[in-house]
């Protein structure tokens, strides 16, 4: 029996939960060209919120879902004001180093607080899942492909079609230009946060049935997301769903028909390719900055 | 600018009020042992299990009365769970030279970083690193104190040959220096039983999926699975993809399978599996009675972190008895003629290399609990 | 004396104090044990950190695989020594360039692209090398390490091996120091801070990038070859992410913008874990919240910190200088062309913001651009300049055609120009911003003092030579305008390019603008202006072309394009004749 059919629903399954994490992160790209390196954390910190709310306090699945992306929209407004904010009129070099002291000071506040023992979560849907054909579908990794595609969806509507999207892409082009025409910059750049901050919470949550919860899923997953981001194209959003199912995909074959052990190095050689070879990416456009 | 500057300064001088607190020296003479353990970092938690379980020594020691008529006291040192860190800790506490011992890492990448200093320190060093090549490179001061690899392994072939009468294996273990080494000893202790494993397959620490591993080991239609698998989240993925792909064989891996933690990421995906355990609070009088003590102090239960410091304590303090003396060539001298010393970990015969435990626990996970099946000794 | 035989003496001195306290230093320090190993330590990460304060701070890239680096180091004289039998030296030697070539070729892949990149696949390498020391056992040992690795003969004893690594370090420092105040650095400070006026100011961005990279890599590889010597034991978690972040940290502690801020920030992380004992398990967390911190309110370091209250910048000297050559010239306008247009274009996507426009510039003259706001002016200038590709047409120097060359070879070539809203290089001096303008290739000085006095003298010129020591950035907005046109007047050119001279100055700023023109014009020097005020123009202009949606309207001189009817239409805003 061939493997593949099994190994390419794997791999896409895989993409998608990269994809999702990255829809956040291209959001902060274009709306305040910053590039958060946190944004593997906002995953981790999502799923412990989760374990605290569902596992800890015992509340309902739904109640702690929904608690759960709140706390973590506030948390992307408090990690804005401390990590951009004082530095929003710096080097953009400032705002990347100072998001990755951010995140190991996550990691590790977190670590101090519940140990290196990973937890359990739940799944969306109590059954494991069920066979169709040579397929195994977990029951997880099906839930983690819709969301997925809805929320892709939704935010691709809300960027290209509504005045929101509009403003929210005027802010990203010119701060100083947008708050001189009547548009909430501020406003926009936070709620920007938050909405990152809760989707990559939504994925961590979504993920940490398959991947149990602990500190190791920020490096995991935030990697690859940024990976996933450069090889679609720096800010694009269907670059960003196809950059993280590519890599999905390949480090899948790649594992298993390659090799296991360099299964994340595929992911990074794709990377180094398409830098060679379309350094804007697969849905990038070039952009140059005026003089 | 201002505050940041003040904030600096009144940091460095509080920091110098600390160190200078943590220097004090102790007046009354005791013998001194060395203790490295990861105070800082990611698994700062099993350096705390870790220095409870060698006071446990001590107290043990001191109540008696002490060796010689004098207290043990161990100095603590923190080897920030890396091995810079573990080099640094190791030459801070030979630099002290009011040492006779040094109980160090659990961790086989630190014991290889601080070995050729420990040749030039000249101190008896115990350790858990369970590296089987550790006790190879003539190093005369190490002594470990749990059972190598070359041991599980060969307990891990035993026991699924012989007594499972498997003869199709599938290994699975990590890259890591734990999992090759593993799996090195595995299938070198598999080929002396005259068996080749049908599939061999690595894995990176912490991984997002493992169905191309699960599959390959479906396909080569094992009737056995062996693991030297370091991180519990891939033991817990590796048992429900197993699950959901249908692969059944019995499971013979080592310690990791049957950790707490594993069995609580895993469930049922894990039921009957059997494992490696070098400690088990079964095994033996030694390791019940510690496992009650450490519960009674601590209020949790005992397991490998904390058994060989315990171990280590227990051993020099008989080879200071021994040798009359705080020597540490007369202290070596005695420890490779201690004779049958039972410890927690097991029945202590040091041989010329360091090398004291030849066997291993084996116990099965049923229902989410761990049972003692039997213990598996080998002569050399 | 001189300025670059003052510096040369000023490092001399610094060298040798630091040799001397190197010397004592391994002598004083045991020869084994703890805190010779804490040394060792820190005198190897400090030589990786250089290489991140040389990449960061001075060219201003973001890269995170320095432990890769270190690896790749430590690894080539672990292996070589022991599998190869190479002699240590020799192995250490290998290290060094491999890693720089290694960096090298990174840097070619992503350094044309902009910050986040270079972040990105360093990232990527990083995890990559970790990979392949952990999985590639047959040559790497895997995970077990390399042990026993020898030190060289002669330096087997622990004070002889750090008198050794001392001694790297000093040279390392005092190579990084020469390093700043070269050309090199000083061009790495431009990319740093403005790369587009650094290119039009004859740097070669991509190029200065991928030599600071590779440098910063070639360190931390040397870091790496005596780490190994250090400590006879590698193995690959020694070399992975987090310790690239410990580096990172670091770097930033001390301050990026110094050598010394890289050996402070060493000395520091390596001490205060053991201070920070007490922290426990939070101790990483205090690490994150301590980078931010950093951050925000030490941008500097502690370097930057420590260098503000006890260095302060002496005010130059006041020595009468050699005026400006261009200044001495006399010329009138002749029939030669030195700048032509032809048939130039740019569309972005749909718009056409140049549309097929030529112009010819006559050698000596003042030649205005002009027309109402979104017109194509500045897009113009960016053509001809070389930030923007041509979507079609020809742009020719002296007869010759420079379309397809970069911005910084077309400087070279002599064309120097300022920009509509100010840049320039806020870290540098008032003197190194107009240095960076004179040390351009193809201009006609020779040497540091040359330089230097050159610079003075466009100082004097625009009559700044008494702010020269300060900060850019301390400076008021119409002065910073001045330090453009005196950076661009430094180089010599054989055509200033002028964007919007004028524009947010006052009325008597824009007088004195316009008699600065006034004294420039008429010494053989070739000007063409983008300005709004049509005062300005008029005085200063000998021909006028002026541009409307990205097409010609008028090229003629002053009196008869003011009263050209089209040019009339389109400054008054009437409906434009649709003739395409």
């Amino acid at each position: 029996m061939s493997m593949l059919p099994q190994l390419l629903f794997t791999g896409i399954c895989i993409g998608s939960i990269y994809a999702l994490v990255s829809l956040g992160f291209v959001l902060l790209i274009r709306a305040a060209n910053i590039v958060n390196f946190a944004q593997g954390q906002f995953s981790m910190l999502g799923a412990y919120f989760m374990v605290i709310l569902f596992a800890s306090l015992g509340l309902n699945y739904g109640l702690s879902l929904f608690l759960a992306v709140v706390l973590m929209a506030v948390f992307g407004v408090l990690f804005a004001c401390v990590s951009y904010w004082p530095l929003r009129d710096r080097n953009p070099i400032a705002v990347i180093i100072s998001t990755i002291g951010a995140g190991i000071l996550l990691d590790n506040t977190v670590l101090a607080a519940y140990g290196p023992s990973p937890q359990v979560l739940r799944g969306l849907f109590e059954g494991e899942g069920f066979l169709v054909g040579p397929i195994y579908m977990d029951s997880q990794y099906l839930s983690i492909i819709v969301v997925t595609a809805v929320l892709v969806s939704l935010q691709y509507l809300v960027f290209e079609k509504t005045t929101i999207g509009k403003k929210i892409q005027a802010t990203s082009q010119d701060r100083e230009m947008a708050a001189i025409l009547g548009i909430p910059t501020a406003l926009i750049v936070m709620g920007i946060f938050a909405y990152s901050a809760a989707l990559g919470g939504l994925a961590g949550i979504l993920i940490a049935p398959i991947l149990y919860v602990s500190v190791g899923i920020s490096a995991l997953i935030g990697v690859k997301a940024f990976a996933a981001n450069i090889i679609g194209g720096f800010g694009s959003i269907p670059g960003a769903i196809f950059g993280g199912l590519i890599i999905g995909i390949v480090e899948t074959l790649g594992a298993a028909y390659i090799s296991v052990p360099y299964r994340d190095a595929f992911a990074f050689i794709i990377l180094i390719i398409v830098l060679l070879v379309r350094p804007q990416g697969l849905f990038g456009e070039r952009i140059s900055e005026k003089a | 600018m201002r505050f940041s500057s003040r904030f600096v300064l009144a940091l460095v001088s509080a920091l110098g009020i600390l160190a200078g607190f943590s220097t004090a020296a102790s007046a009354q003479e005791t013998i001194k042992v060395g203790l490295i353990v990861p105070m800082t970092g990611p698994i700062a938690e099993i350096g705390l299990l870790q220095t409870e379980g060698a006071k446990l020594g001590v107290e043990k020691i001191n109540a008696a009365g002490g060796v010689l008529g004098k207290k043990l006291e161990l100095v603590t040192e923190d080897d920030q769970a890396t091995n810079p860190g573990m080099v640094l800790a190791f030459s801070k506490l030979i630099n002290r030279g009011d040492l006779v011992a040094v109980v160090a890492s659990l961790r086989s990448t630190q014991m290889n970083a601080i070995s050729e200093d420990s040749k030039k320190a000249g101190l008896p060093v115990f350790f858990g690193g369970t590296d089987p090549t550790l006790t190879t490179t003539g190093n005369p001061w190490f002594f470990r104190a749990r059972p190598s690899d070359a041991y599980s392994a060969k307990v891990i072939a035993d026991y699924g040959v012989n007594v499972l009468k498997k003869k199709k294996w599938a290994i699975v273990h990590s890259t890591d220096a734990f999992g090759t080494n593993g799996s090195k000893a595995l299938i070198a202790a598999l080929k002396e039983l005259g068996v080749e494993p049908v599939v061999v397959q690595s894995i990176n620490n912490g991984q997002t999926d493992l169905t191309p591993v699960v599959l390959a080991v479906r396909q080569s239609g094992a009737d056995i699975i062996s693991s030297y698998v370091a991180y519990e989240t891939d033991v817990g993925l590796l048992a429900r993809q197993f699950k959901q792909f249908g692969v059944t064989a019995p499971w013979v891996g080592s310690p990791s399978v049957s950790t707490t933690t594993a069995r609580n990421l895993a469930g049922p995906a894990l039921y009957d599996t059997y494992s490696v355990a070098d400690f088990a609070a079964e095994a033996n009088p030694e390791a019940k009675s510690f496992s009650e003590e450490f519960n009674k102090k601590l209020g949790r239960l005992a397991d490998y972190t904390s058994g060989w410091p315990y171990d280590s304590v227990m051993l020099l303090a008989a080879a200071i008895k021994a040798a009359n003396s705080t020597a540490p060539d007369k202290i070596r001298a005695a420890l490779l003629a201690l004779k049958d010393f039972r410890g927690t970990e097991g029945v202590y015969n040091y041989d010329k290399n360091g090398e004291g435990l030849r066997g291993y626990n084996i116990v099965q996970n049923k229902e989410g609990k761990i049972v003692f099946n039997r213990t598996i000794t080998f002569d050399k | 004396m001189s300025t670059a035989a003052a510096f040369r003496q000023k490092t001399i001195t610094y060298g040798l104090i630091g040799f001397a306290a190197v010397m004592a230093i391994a002598f004083i320090a045991p020869s084994e044990g703890y805190y010779l190993n804490i040394l060792m330590h820190a005198a190897n990460y400090a030589i990786a950190v250089v290489g991140l304060v040389i990449v960061l701070g001075y060219c201003g890239q973001f890269a995170l695989c320095q432990a890769a680096f270190l690896g790749i180091g430590a690894y080539c004289v672990g292996l070589g020594t022991g599998d190869y039998g190479i002699p240590f030296f020799v192995a250490l030697f290998l290290g060094v360039v491999i890693t720089g070539l290694v960096g090298i070729f990174l840097g070619l892949t992503t350094l044309n692209l902009n910050g986040h990149y270079l972040g990105m696949v360093t990232i990527a390498f990083q995890m990559i090398v970790t990979m392949v020391l952990t999985n590639w056992a047959g040559f790497t040992h895997g995970p077990d390490g390399i042990t026993k690795i020898p030190r060289p003969a002669g330096f087997g004893g622990g004070s002889t091996y750090l008198g050794l690594c001392l001694v790297c370090l000093v040279a390392v420092l005092v190579f990084a120091y020469v390093l700043k105040a070269s050309r090199l650095g000083r061009a790495m400070q431009a990319v740093r801070d403005n790369e587009i006026a650094a290119s039009t100011c004859g740097v070669d961005v991509f190029f200065t990038k991928t030599v600071a990279f590779g440098i910063c890599a070639a360190l931390a590889g040397l870091g790496g070859g005596l780490f190994a010597g250090a400590f006879n034991y590698i193995s690959p978690d020694q070399f992975s992410f987090g310790e690239s972040v410990v580096l990172l940290t670091m770097a930033l502690l001390g301050g990026v913008e110094s050598a010394f801020g890289a050996l402070i920030g060493t000395v520091l992380l390596v001490v205060l874990p053991e201070w920070l004992r007490f922290l426990r398990q939070i101790y990483l967390a205090v690490y994150g919240g301590a980078v931010i911190a950093i951050m925000i309110f030490m941008p500097r370091g502690v370097w930057g910190l420590v260098s503000k209250y006890l260095f302060k910048t002496a005010p130059i000297g006041s020595a009468p200088v050699k005026p400006l050559p261009l200044l001495s010239r006399s010329a009138t306008v002749s029939d030669e062309i030195v700048l032509e247009t032809i048939g130039l274009a740019k569309y972005f996507g749909g718009l056409k913001a140049v549309d097929g426009v030529d112009v010819k510039v006559r050698k000596g003259s003042v030649h205005a651009l002009i027309g109402p706001n979104g017109s194509g002016k500045t897009t113009m200038l960016n053509l001809i300049t070389g930030l923007y590709v041509a979507t079609a047409g020809t742009v020719k120097l002296s007869g010759q055609d420079i379309t397809a060359l970069k911005p910084h070879d077309r400087t070279r070539l002599g064309m120097c120009r300022t920009f509509q809203n100010i840049r320039v290089f806020r870290g540098l001096t008032v003197l190194e911003n107009v240095i960076i303008g004179a040390e351009r290739r193809g201009n006609d000085v020779e040497g540091i003092d040359d330089v230097t006095e050159r610079a003075l003298a466009a100082l004097d010129f625009v009559g700044l030579r008494d702010r020269a020591h300060l900060p850019v950035g301390d400076l008021p907005y119409g002065h910073q305008r001045y330090v453009e046109i005196a950076r661009a007047l430094a180089g010599s050119p054989e055509i200033l390019l002028l964007d919007e001279p004028a524009a947010g100055l006052n009325s008597t700023e824009k007088t004195e603008m316009a008699e600065l023109l006034q004294r420039l014009k008429g010494h053989g020097t070739t000007i063409f202006i983008i300005d709004h005020d049509m005062r300005l123009i008029e005085q200063v202009a000998d021909h006028i072309t002026v541009l409307n949606f990205g097409r010609r309207i008028a090229d003629d001189d002053p009196r008869s394009v003011f009263t050209h009817p089209e040019v009339i239409a389109a400054y008054l805003g009437e409906p434009r004749n649709e003739t395409a």
